[in-house]
């Protein structure tokens, strides 16, 4: 016979892995559901499927333009970030570096509709047309704060003596810095840098305004407008037509390779990470 | 030791992600020197411009047109701030947008491209055909028929056994045109909508603070949740329902008869009346009722023109010469062989050719 | 003299940059909004009205339900995420073998960086069908007399689809602080508590009393998160402009609202103002929100020392 305690703390055991069991259940279910729905559709269109255009049943010009704006935002956002993470690391007591970290800690959150909107208003409107520039700038903002605290914690893993001692052989602050720690810190900051590329090449929000579409031909350049395949499931889903959701699907599913790719040894080289 | 393998680990990943970057650059198919041309805006012409697009893109391999939807609206938008080439909107634009289009410098002109319906789609399972009255469609809109099975609905279709459920009101989320064109109709049939809500490219749904109503971006998203949702009604253009085979309304006409949409039905409302269109480059004065409600016993009552608005060009302020004679050649060809029955999709009726020939003068004044 | 330090020269271009972007992008939020006030002063906050005209004399915005539809669902959000995020929290640090324990935190830690469409299409055609068929329905069908269920469940876009979705997004970020919080407390004082006597169940009571403070900021966080979600949500809310604490009926949030209007906002006169507005509201909850959770986070790390 069990006593009443011990019925207790069967039922919170019970309750601890269903409970642990329904937050991480749903990304099975997506997986599953994600290539159901989408390998078909790939695999019934072949090739055609990453290198047409939209109306040959392809997401060619997405797929390209999501690597477009990933490199372009990556070329905006990594050495401000970059500098602005070391800035932090190296004044933590100061006034402006506490003033710098909280300013990351809010932008780190900033609702990413709120970007597009912004950019919009300040790059979409007087350039006279949707760009690759303005998508990538848009991301680039999201993508500042992950790199910049990434790269301060880096930096903040590397022991302190390593930093007295180059400090003590008379280096200056630039030089012990930039030879001696941040080559100490590389894995780390490059950890953040791609961790950063993968969430930005799957965000939507900011490139509603921003970038534009193209779906029928290859982008022409940075200042015309380039197509994305998180924007391209968003259009494509809310259209009631049979084959806009197969390429819907399919392209989620190109969508999550790419971020589990990027993302899955990444995160497995590390003991944590921040989304 | 296990640190090295993570650092390999982070390296491969880098140099796998370097090579495939290398290899969407290197193999990508490039388009050549192709001339780009962009049309934003309404979506009650979708099919009718797709069709367009890949017809006359077979002929035509140096032009490629990129199609987006957005509603009426983003139409307008899109197009006086320069983000489109070729904005469509299915209202004639108001005056107070029409001088936003002024102060850039160039001159707007509009005109009509193609006629079409807006229908109302049911989602009742089982039951295939519906006839409503002016009063009850109406009633529905505005929430005071709140069940399937109410009297007004009933009473116009004897024998149909109606569930009693909720209606579920599925209307556009963005500022469309299709909205425009069913409420302006709304409120000539109906006081009561004309006081309380009015016309325009977005209302305040009375649905909406009783919970019954839905916002969909665009036809295609106002279809798509109609499919998702059983007992739900929504308004959208025909040719969205026949391509997704839609169960449709037969509205009550002028004459009093129910009329389901088709080309003869719409037809037979183009020719009920002689179409008044204004010179391109005054668009604003255009008409939006005159299709509606026309007489006629076959006469289908949601008839209306969408419209096409592009710049007069003037010092290549919006085109280049180049991108101007490719979008002229286009929408003369939209014009004039576009109109011909082989290349219309269904669910749309060409226009009159007086019309298209105010739409041809208008092509002609771009400057290239 | 002062020597001036060249790293300071070459970080603080930087630094600059970012700061002035912050500003610019607040200033613009403010500036945009100017007009709606000037126009309709507080009316914009608390009224429910979405009247678009081309006759400016006419328009009037209120976006009382959206911003209702933005909290309440992110309210729905955390009162999920919370349950889940402390039994993943107790599991991985008190029950899972080290193979599976790390399996774990690595799942919870894709869920967060999954790309917010991906949610978004699963929730609009799995999850919403889901939630209508066995979770809306049922509850309508017997216990309608509460006002929270009091809505028929017609489409299945409502605040509950948008709140659960979220809820499922959200419980990774929740999890990774309340999680490190957990480990925090020191084995010993386990130990003690078993020796004791205690039961498993009365040890976690224990310790997660202690964590307390963590929770909170941890459900603060992601309250952040979800009010700011835009896509996927917008894919379920519903879309419409509509107030009410019933569970099932459809509404709308800030970030929907202008990802379905701000498209076509220019044409008039002041729908452009009014949803910066919106942005504004949106940017200072959030912010709001942010903040406090991270001055409890902070606040709870510098406190408790073990």
């Amino acid at each position: 016979m069990l006593s009443f305690r011990q019925i207790k703390d069967k039922i919170f055991v019970g309750l601890v892995l269903a409970g642990t069991f329904a937050a991480l259940f749903p990304l099975f279910h997506i997986i599953c559901t994600v290539v159901i729905m989408g390998l078909p559709a790939i695999l019934s269109r072949g090739l055609v499927f990453f290198t047409g255009t939209l109306s040959q049943g392809g997401i060619g010009p997405a797929l390209y333009g999501t690597f477009m704006l990933a490199f372009l935002s990556s070329l905006i956002g990594l050495p401000v970030a970059f500098l602005v993470g070391l800035f932090v690391y190296e004044y933590p007591e100061s006034k402006l570096g506490g003033f710098v970290k909280s300013l990351l800690q809010i932008m780190l959150e900033f609702p990413t509709i709120l970007v597009g909107v912004f950019v919009m208003s300040i790059m979409v409107i007087p350039m006279g047309t949707y760009s690759a520039l303005a998508g990538a700038f848009a991301l680039a903002i999201i993508m500042i704060p992950y790199v910049a605290v990434y790269t301060a914690e880096a930096m903040h893993h590397i022991p302190t003596t390593y930093r007295e001692a180059s400090f003590s052989l008379g280096l200056s602050r630039v030089k012990s810095v930039f030879h001696v720690l941040v080559p100490m810190a590389k894995r780390g900051i490059m950890t953040g840098v791609l961790i950063a590329i993968a969430k930005v090449a799957g965000e939507t929000a900011p490139l509603l305004f921003t970038a534009g579409g193209l779906y029928e031909t290859y982008p022409q350049g940075v200042t015309s407008p380039v197509g994305a395949i998180p924007l391209l499931i968003y259009t494509l889903i809310q259209s009631p037509s049979p084959a806009d959701h197969a390429t819907a699907w399919g392209a989620a599913l190109v969508l999550l390779l790419i971020f589990i790719g990027v993302f899955v040894p990444i995160r497995m080289s590390l003991k944590e990470v921040k989304m | 030791m296990v640190k090295s393998m993570n650092g390999k680990r982070v390296r491969m990943v880098l140099v796998v992600l370097l090579l495939v970057a290398a290899g969407v650059i290197v193999f990508y198919p490039r388009t050549g020197n192709v001339i780009i041309i962009r049309t934003t805006g309404a979506t009650f012409p979708q099919y009718q411009m797709q069709t367009w697009i890949s017809e006359y893109q077979k002929t035509h391999p140096g032009v490629k047109i990129e199609y987006n939807g957005g509603g009426s609206g983003y139409g307008q938008e899109t197009f006086l701030e320069g983000l489109t080439d070729i904005g469509r909107t299915d209202p004639p634009v108001k005056k107070s947008t029409w001088d936003a289009f002024l102060k850039t410098g160039d001159k707007p002109l509009q005109f009509p491209e193609i006629v079409g319906a807006v229908v109302v789609s049911y989602n009742l399972p089982g039951i295939k055909t519906l006839n409503l009255s002016r009063d009850a469609l109406a009633g529905i809109f505005m929430g005071t028929v709140a069940y399937w099975d109410n009297k007004a609905i009933q009473s116009t279709n004897p024998g149909v056994s109606l569930p009693h459920k909720k209606i579920v009101v599925i209307h556009r989320s963005d500022a469309s045109g299709t909205t425009d064109i069913f409420t302006t109709y709304l409120s000539i049939i109906n006081a009561t909508w004309a006081e309380k809500v009015g016309a325009g490219k977005t209302v305040s749904w009375p649905v909406d603070s009783m919970g019954r109503g839905i916002g969909a971006k665009g036809n295609p998203g106002v279809v798509a949740a109609l499919q998702q949702t059983e007992y739900s009604i929504c308004y959208t253009e025909l040719s969205f329902a026949m391509e997704e085979n839609l169960t449709v309304v037969a509205l009550e006409n002028r004459d009093g008869r129910y009329v389901l949409p088709s080309t003869a039905s719409i037809k037979a409302a183009v020719s009920a009346v002689a179409a008044n269109i204004p010179q391109p480059g005054e668009g604003y004065k255009e008409n939006l009722t005159q299709l509606l409600d026309g007489k006629g016993n076959t006469t289908y009552p949601i008839v209306a023109f969408t419209h096409i608005l592009i710049w007069e060009n003037i010092n290549d302020r919006h085109y280049t010469a180049e991108d101007a004679r490719a979008i002229k050649a286009f929408l003369k060809w939209v014009l004039t062989d576009g109109q011909k029955d082989n290349n219309l999709a269904p669910g749309y009726v060409g226009l009159p050719e007086s019309v298209a020939k105010i739409g041809l003068s208008a092509v002609d004044s771009i400057h290239s | 003299m002062k020597k001036v330090d060249s790293f300071k020269i070459l970080t603080a271009p930087a630094v600059i940059f970012v700061f002035v972007l912050f500003a610019y992008m607040l200033f613009v939020y403010i500036y945009m909004s100017i007009p709606i006030f000037q126009w309709e002063g507080c009316g914009i906050y608390l009224t429910n009205i979405w009247h678009a005209s081309e006759i400016p004399a006419e328009e009037y915005y209120g976006i009382a339900a959206a911003i209702w539809g933005s909290v309440y669902t992110s309210i729905i959000a955390v009162v999920i995420a919370l349950p889940l995020a402390l039994s993943y929290s107790i599991f991985v640090n008190d029950f899972a073998p080290p193979r599976i324990k790390n399996a774990v935190i690595v799942t919870s830690d894709v869920m967060a960086g999954l790309p917010t469409i991906i949610y978004g299409i699963w929730g609009a055609y799995v999850l919403v069908p889901f939630l209508r068929q066995w979770v809306m329905m049922p509850l309508y069908s017997t216990l309608s007399f509460i006002p929270l269920f009091s809505y028929p469940p017609v489409s299945g876009y409502s605040y509950l689809s948008a709140g659960v979705l979220l809820g499922i997004m959200v419980t990774p970020f929740a999890s990774a602080i309340i999680r490190e919080a957990y480990a925090s407390i020191p084995h010993t004082y386990r130990e003690a508590a078993y020796s004791l006597g205690l039961s498993r169940y009365e040890v976690t009571r224990i310790v997660a009393g202690m964590i307390r403070p963590a929770m909170v900021s941890g459900l603060l966080l992601a309250f952040g998160r979800a009010i700011g979600e835009t896509v996927a949500v917008s894919l379920v809310i519903g879309n419409t402009f509509n107030m009410s604490i019933s569970l099932f009926s459809p509404g709308y949030t800030i970030s929907s609202l202008i990802a379905n209007q701000f498209g076509n906002a220019f044409i008039y006169e002041h729908m452009t103002s009014a949803l910066f507005a919106g942005g504004l509201a949106l940017f200072v909850i959030g912010t709001a929100i942010n903040m406090a959770g991270l001055l409890y986070l902070r606040r709870w790390k510098q406190n408790v020392k073990f």
